[in-house]
């Protein structure tokens, strides 16, 4: 089963766009850099991770890539904004977890 | 028995540590099971000042806690914020939860404070307990203990 958190201390195939930042400041660079966005509840799992954050939360999906962007929290560390490559069928399960609309 | 989540996050304001004892011992007195979720920094805290877990019983990491979470879980959410990264973690414990909330909210900077108030205010239906503080903890439980009562009296908790 697939672990966040073993994930991004294991592997190196992420990117980081903002680190040690507020919530808010995160929504903005998702936002800004994502082709294409939806909005999902404080604590929704993606990849088995709750996502932590002041709903609605913005995921971004870069479909060409292959990959999403969220936020990841963390309490000492404040919030990052992580790209992470993910399988076509997972980019269909967050889609579904969308609250606003089409 | 009536459950309750002390949600603890990072221990740098000397406050917190002290609050969250007498927070359990309060609820306690209230007939809560009371459970806390905390970092392992803030659990340690813990474990130092009460050795033989006379207030503090049930402890669990904040991150496990979350994973497992689901609305009933606990009846009553206490959560202290003094970081914007505290926010988001109250907010999302909340919105599992939806169970009566009390934000303890503990910022040096006015305006930092004021901002945790607005964003906890327009995410949830918590009861915010607030005050200026870091090494003193006094405001806060005087204010906590106002809330406490009102929401008692009230029937809520």
């Amino acid at each position: 089963m697939f672990c966040l958190e073993t994930y991004l201390q294991e592997s190196d195939d992420y990117k980081i766009l903002i680190s040690r930042a507020g919530f808010k400041d995160c929504t903005k660079v998702i936002e800004e850099n994502a082709p294409e966005i939806i909005y999902v509840n404080a604590g929704e799992k993606i990849l088995g991770a709750r996502i932590i954050g002041i709903p609605p939360i913005p995921v971004g999906i870069n479909e060409e890539e292959g990959t999403i962007l969220f936020p990841y929290t963390k309490p000492c560390h404040g919030t990052a904004v992580v790209e992470i490559p993910i399988p076509q069928e997972e980019i269909d399960k967050v889609r579904e977890l969308n609250i606003k609309g089409c | 028995m009536k459950k309750a989540l002390v949600l603890l996050g990072c221990p740098e304001s000397p406050s917190q540590t002290p609050m969250a004892v007498y927070v359990t011992y309060k609820l306690k007195e209230m007939g809560y099971d009371v459970t806390t979720a905390s970092t392992p920094s803030a659990m340690k805290l813990l474990e130092v000042g009460d050795p033989e877990g006379h207030y503090i019983e049930n402890k669990i990491d904040i991150d496990s806690c979350i994973d497992k979470l689901d609305k009933g879980s606990f009846d009553l959410l206490i959560g202290f914020i003094h970081k914007d990264a505290a926010v988001s973690y109250f907010v999302t414990f909340n919105s599992i939860l939806d169970a009566t909330s009390i934000a303890i909210i503990f910022e040096k900077d006015a305006e930092k404070l004021e901002d945790f108030q607005n964003m906890v205010s327009e995410s949830t239906n918590a009861t915010i307990v607030s005050a200026r503080a870091f090494h003193n903890p006094t405001p806060l439980r005087v204010r906590f203990d106002k809330a406490l009562k009102k929401l008692n009296e009230s029937g809520e908790i």
